[in-house]
């Protein structure tokens, strides 16, 4: 199986290496540079979690205090009121209600959405840490 | 594995790392070095998932091989394998090789039967333990040696 002349060449044209302080000074910036976008990737993937639970307990707070409004209000009484009577803000007080409840979930369906982009972010960010490593 | 022993387990494997590559890049210094500085920084991401305890130099063997394929499949050379006769080199460590001869046989062949020979010949790793290494079967090997040592044959006719 072996074949001693390629062998016996192989042993004697070993390499000497003479810079390997050099060569490792070299290794150790490039860790450093490593280890510091790291620490960088993960704090902002620390930061990018506190904003997203943040934003979904003021979500749930203010949806829930807006709905808890419309149920208060009485339904023959418009949400909102305009001291001048012109066409269109008459239209906008008589149909307050309904414009208000769009509007509302209008906004869940955006942020719902945009949790939803943040949490494939968040997972991208970790897979392609977990690629670096 | 911390920062501080993986440095220590670096240095002392960084010459056979560094003599693995430059076989494996026919001698040239300059892309071995750079292929095992991203190999060392790759085995150091992924250190944390090291197990293979007293077999640190197969894991970054491993590693290094699979850097230098992903190397070689990123850039295609379209120089002649002629060409490379004429160099003339100026490293110390090609320098140190008395023969460029054995550079340029190691030219002539593909990068998995070359990692195959430089495996086996020069840092000394069996069949089973190649295998592992470059995560193809025994019987692979055992074709890609056959085959690379037919071809060197031929190239350093002996």
């Amino acid at each position: 199986m072996e074949d001693k002349t390629i062998e016996e060449l192989f042993k004697a044209q070993t390499p000497n290496f003479t810079d390997g302080a050099d060569f490792m000074a070299r290794l150790t910036k490039r860790l450093d540079a490593v280890e510091y976008i790291r620490q960088y990737q993960e704090a902002t993937l620390r930061r990018y979690k506190i904003a997203m639970v943040v934003a979904f307990v003021v979500g749930i707070i203010s949806g829930a205090f807006t709905i808890a409004f419309l149920l208060s209000t009485p339904a023959d009484v418009p949400l909102l009121t305009f001291n001048v009577q012109k066409g269109y803000l008459l239209w906008i007080a008589q149909n307050s209600r309904v414009i208000v409840t769009t509007a509302l979930s209008l906004l869940m369906t955006i942020g719902t959405i945009s949790i939803f982009s943040n949490v494939q972010d968040i997972m991208r960010m970790r897979g392609s840490m977990r690629t670096l490593q | 594995m911390d920062r501080e022993e993986f440095i220590i387990h670096a240095e002392r494997e960084q010459e056979a790392l560094r003599g693995f590559l430059l076989a494996l890049c026919c001698g040239n210094k300059c892309d071995a070095d750079d292929l095992a500085q991203d190999s060392l920084v790759k085995a150091y991401l992924s250190c944390a998932g090291y197990q293979d305890v007293g077999r640190f130099r197969s894991w970054l063997f491993k590693i290094a091989h699979n850097t230098f394929l992903n190397h070689k499949a990123s850039c295609r050379t379209m120089e002649s394998i002629d060409d490379a006769k004429t160099l003339v080199s100026t490293n110390a460590a090609d320098a140190g090789f008395q023969h460029q001869s054995l550079y340029l046989a190691l030219r002539t062949l593909p990068p998995k039967e070359r990692s195959a020979i430089t495996l086996f010949y020069l840092s000394g790793y069996n069949i089973k333990e190649i295998a592992q290494i470059t995560q193809t079967s025994e019987d692979a090997v055992k074709k890609q040696l056959s085959r690379g040592r037919d071809k060197l044959r031929v190239s350093l006719s002996i």
